[in-house]
């Protein structure tokens, strides 16, 4: 304090008028960041389902909204009526894609929130209101953050390969069993013709819609035989890989959509003595990566819950996986100080801003951390030693650790 | 680990289940109300709702603040807590407080229950007879007080005093402006806002004051009516909060005094003399007056909340209903002052300016926007023609009734919300407190009387309901004006939960910080107080209100809380004499804002032909 006078007295005051350097009145980086986004993604689903709910549960559809005139109602009931579900599905689905930050998800829900605007603004009902408060928040912040989701879809030749089958076989049989109407017992319009081949590929196959006559029937077959299979292919190339990632994780590997949603993490590069308190400190505040060459360590962490890669923490390549460039700090800390040496450096190459801690073996090797660019470097046992010393003879070991950080604060 | 996430922790695992059950219930009987809606009554509805929302504003709260992983204090705080037995705890308690401040209210509080108690007749009767004389005999003192105080603020705004920084040159504010704002505009106002905001005009309608020459109920009365509520709530007000402020502030900051009332006393006593009897005298009042105003307007509050409830839809809540009322509020206000300025006050009085901001500008959009801007423009240049006449207008019981007595209970809790202001400000000019606390919060009331006061008596004078029937028909007028005007709009059940919320987070924002101020007030001059005597003030202000309701006597005690502004409309103005001393004395040198525009205008100035060049 530059009042030397009230010493005290300020410091009272301190304490509790002056908790933090700056009280903003809302932290709007905790709320307008990508994260935020997706969470109000995923609570605009819930509400939509429950507004679309609640329209169902009326006994007769009210259109008061400003846009109830310019639908046409053959449009506006289904859509006041089945509306809010339907979009609630499809945001659903959209919220787990932003989650993992896929550009195709955020270009989706770019047309679908504000279209959902419509439902709300034809019904208006006094339950509509939130749905529309919402949605005028979310959008924004989709906006804002568009440049957070960036993902592309990454989907295998496979995956490709069978959606475009199915995608296909619908084209194919609905433009085809159109064409045939005539050789159907049931279709005379578009929508019996798709109708028809979703359930026919489903395997549901009411049997309302029969083909009569022999071309028909060959046409018929061959919607179930590529539809079917194409199907089933679908089904399986896309579970896959989710499984394969379940596999993977078991090994102590985070998956690489795990890994980009990691933001304002700490990376640990190495697991040494010290690594286990330091997981144990940290655990509950912050997100933490774990790098380590170590197999079984890996899996020894991985069932305790910490995320693990495991590869080789002196390897720029790996750190860039481990987003070190979005963490919010480095710690080294392995047991062998030449290799810490080496991660220190890699880090650097890799983010030259980002905040390295080291931890070192020996007390000869601080300064060499600390000229290959870690900002601050601890020698555990060091202080360890110290603390021994006070606490035999008869010390409070308590007042050095405030020494420590006391002298921490100071520099 | 700080101490921050792990309270949050403990309180956030009863408040979490308890605000998504509730608020499940609340969402699927708005969501569904021909499922749900019937199966529960009205009373269990109101509890749940209730319970939503306090445990909801309740987990704002505790939720940890970035800031407190790195503090060490509150973690030695904690291990000393826990060390020790309940006698230990109180030993330590009592060694924080100043027993000097402690003893005589927590004495005065017991001494007026029991009277109360023995004798309810005699006590209200002294009191009303020592209220009304007290009301007449000082109305000129309280006029001059409320005048002296809006020239004076005008003067350190626009004078070179407000170029004084507050904690010297190099202290940066802590609080953004939007965060200094929202704290002193909540803290600084409780919810008698939102009962009297559509009220306050019609009262001036139905009959008009002596200053304004209009027949009762006419169109000629409404623009009277709304310059009355103006005049009021505006700029007088709270200047009121703004002289007590700006001196404690200044003395705090750049003369090393504690933080407390009595430190308007610093230029008589010197910093060095604030043991003294007469600053321990000048504390104990400003406590009274503000556990006895706060009390007692949390107890009001409570009962007119329930009034407003049992008005419109008919829920009985019973006499333990306001008990309950009050106990729940308490339990708000007291997670929220433990948690601090920077956590509970800090998120409550967020979501109070956003409910507030939400709720005038849905008004807005479903009430008469052109009367309301008409008339309202109106009212404002009226109010500033008039200003003057009506700050010294003194004639007939009318002024006693309504200004005199407005302007003793604004100064009432201006100890609190002057000594908020006062610890908020630091690193701030003395130019902006007092643009934030006077210009800033009077325009946002203002607005809010032009808007509510302004729709009620459109509603009110084209017959659209009839608000001052209602208002009649019920003892405590004021709290159900509201419901009969929202009724006649457009998305009324939705602005009777704002206005409903409003009431409550209102509250909590005021006595949150008049708990943090008075556990300040208690503690040992140079301790913080400790988490224990700020639960120790909270509950201590929600047992007066309990008491309160129990006894009888609001109006009473009320009366009592309000005339300690008497006092303190004295002490404004010695503390004004003494701060203007100082400053002619030490700050010479600053530059007045006209002294700033001229220095913004160099060229035309300083041209050397027409400007000899006398200054360097």
């Amino acid at each position: 304090m530059s009042d030397s006078s009230g010493g005290p007295v300020q410091r009272a005051i301190e304490e509790i008028f002056y908790p933090a350097d700056r009280i903003p009145l809302v932290e709007w980086r905790e709320f307008s960041g990508a994260r935020s986004t997706v969470s109000l993604t995923a609570a605009l689903t819930l509400l939509s389902f429950v507004t679309g709910l609640s329209n169902l549960s009326q006994p007769s559809v009210t259109l008061a909204g400003p846009l109830a005139g310019l639908l046409p109602t053959s449009l506006a009931v289904p859509l006041a009526r089945f509306g809010g579900v339907l979009f609630a599905f499809v945001l659903g689905i959209l919220a787990v894609g932003l989650q993992r930050r896929k550009r195709i998800a955020w270009l989706a829900a770019a047309v679908v929130v504000p279209a959902l605007a419509v439902l709300p603004l034809t019904t208006l009902r006094p339950t509509d209101i939130p749905v529309l408060v919402l949605i005028a928040i979310t959008f924004p912040l989709h906006v804002r953050n568009r440049d957070q989701f960036r993902q592309s879809l990454d989907l295998s030749s496979l995956q490709i390969a069978s959606l475009s089958a199915i995608l296909g076989v619908v084209l194919y049989g609905t433009v085809g069993s159109y064409g045939l109407r005539d050789q159907f017992g049931g279709i005379s319009t578009w929508g019996d013709a798709f109708y028809y081949v979703i359930v026919t590929i489903a395997t549901v196959g009411y049997g309302d819609i029969t083909p009569t006559t022999g071309i028909s029937k060959w046409f018929s077959l061959s919607i179930i035989l590529f539809g079917t299979g194409a199907f089933t292919v679908a089904v399986g190339a896309l579970i896959g890989p989710a499984i394969e990632s379940r596999m993977a994780a078991a090994f102590g590997n985070m998956t690489a959509s795990e890994l980009t949603l990691l933001e304002d993490h700490v990376v640990v590069l190495g697991y040494g003595d010290v690594t286990e308190s330091l997981l144990e400190e940290l655990g509950a505040e912050t997100e933490l990566v774990v790098v380590t060459p170590d197999q079984e360590t890996a899996s020894q962490l991985n069932t305790e819950g910490v995320n693990v890669l495991t590869d080789d923490p002196t390897d720029e390549s790996v750190l860039r996986d481990a987003r070190t460039d979005a963490a919010r700090g480095v710690v080294v800390g392995s047991d062998d100080d030449a290799r810490d040496v080496l991660a220190v450096l890699a880090t650097r190459n890799v983010d030259p801003d980002v905040r390295i801690v080291a931890a070192a073996n020996e007390a000869r090797n601080v300064e060499k951390l600390e000229s290959v660019g870690a900002d601050d470097v601890i020698n555990p046992l060091e202080i360890g030693g110290r603390l021994l010393g006070r606490s035999v003879l008869g010390g409070d070991s308590r007042s050095l650790l405030n020494e420590i950080s006391g002298n921490a604060d100071d520099e | 680990m700080s101490t921050g996430s792990q309270r949050g922790g403990v309180a956030g695992s009863v408040l979490v289940p308890l605000c998504a059950v509730s608020g499940a219930i609340v969402l699927a009987g708005f969501f569904f109300p021909g499922f749900i809606g019937e199966t529960v009554s009205g009373e269990a509805w109101l509890t749940i709702a209730l319970v939503f929302f306090s445990s909801g504003l309740g987990y704002l709260a505790v939720l940890p603040h970035s800031s407190d992983e790195e503090g060490a204090l509150p973690e030695s705080y904690l291990l000393r807590v826990r060390r020790r037995g309940v006698r230990e705890m109180l030993r330590g308690f009592l060694a924080r407080q100043e027993l000097a401040t402690l003893a005589p209210a927590v004495v005065l509080f017991a001494l007026f229950f029991l009277l109360q108690v023995a004798l309810p007749d005699a006590v209200s009767g002294v009191v009303g007879g020592v209220t009304d004389a007290i009301l007449s005999v000082g109305g000129p003192v309280f006029l001059a007080a409320v005048f002296v105080s809006v020239c004076y603020c005008l003067f350190l705004l626009l004078g070179p005093w407000g170029g004084i920084k507050l904690g010297g040159p190099d202290v940066e504010p802590s609080y953004t402006l939007p965060t200094f704002f929202t704290l002193v505009f909540t803290a600084g106002i409780a919810a008698g806002v939102v009962f009297w905001g559509p009220a306050e005009a019609l009262f001036h309608y139905q009959t008009p004051p002596p200053y304004v020459d209009a027949a009762p109920e006419s169109s000629a009365a409404i623009g009277g009516a709304l310059t009355y509520a103006l005049f009021h709530w505006g700029l007088s007000a709270w200047s009121a909060y703004a002289v007590i402020g700006v001196p404690i502030a200044y003395f705090v900051f750049n003369r090393g005094a504690p933080l407390r009332v009595s430190t308007i006393l610093a230029p008589f006593l010197g910093v060095d003399g604030l043991d003294s009897r007469w600053s321990t005298l000048v504390d104990t009042l400003a406590v009274f007056a503000i556990i006895g105003g706060i009390a007692t307007s949390v107890a009001l509050v409570s009962e007119q909340f329930l009034t407003g409830t049992s008005f419109q839809w008919g829920v009985t809540a019973g006499r333990l209903g306001p008990v309950l009322f009050v106990g729940g509020l308490t339990l708000i206000f007291c997670l929220s002052a433990v948690s601090g300025v920077h956590r509970g006050i800090r998120r409550i009085s967020g979501v109070t300016m956003l409910l507030f901001g939400l709720f005038a500008a849905l008004i807005v959009a479903v009430g008469p926007r052109t009367f309301v801007f008409e008339r309202g423009t109106q009212a404002l240049g009226s109010y500033a023609v008039n200003f003057v006449p009506l700050s010294v207008y003194l004639d007939g019981q009318w002024v006693a009734d309504w200004t005199v007595w407005n302007w003793s209970w604004w100064f009432s809790w201006a100890p609190f919300a002057g000594l908020f202001i006062a610890a908020l400000s630091r690193g701030r000019r003395i130019r902006t407190v007092v643009f934030v606390s006077v210009i800033a919060t009077s325009a946002a009331t203002m607005a809010w009387f032009l808007i509510l006061g302004g729709t009620s008596l459109f509603v009110q004078h084209t017959g659209r309901a009839d608000v001052l029937a209602a208002m009649s028909s019920y003892g405590s007028a004021e709290a159900v004006a509201g419901f009969p005007l929202f009724e006649a709009l457009p998305l009324s059940q939705l602005l009777m939960f704002l206005f409903l919320a409003l009431i409550i987070t209102f509250m909590a924002t005021s006595a949150d910080t008049s708990t943090l101020v008075v556990a300040t007030l208690a503690a040992k001059r140079g301790l913080a107080p400790s988490s224990a005597s700020i639960v120790f003030w909270g509950v201590l202000q929600g047992s007066v209100a309990v008491a309160v309701l129990l006894v009888g006597g609001a109006g009473t005690l009320q009366a009592l809380a309000v005339l300690t502004g008497g006092p303190f409309a004295v002490l404004s103005l010695v503390a004004l004499i003494g701060l203007t001393g100082t400053f002619y004395r030490h700050e010479r040198g600053h530059t007045s804002v006209i002294g700033h525009v001229r220095n913004r205008l160099p060229e035309i100035q300083t041209h050397p032909d027409l400007d000899p060049p006398d200054n360097d």
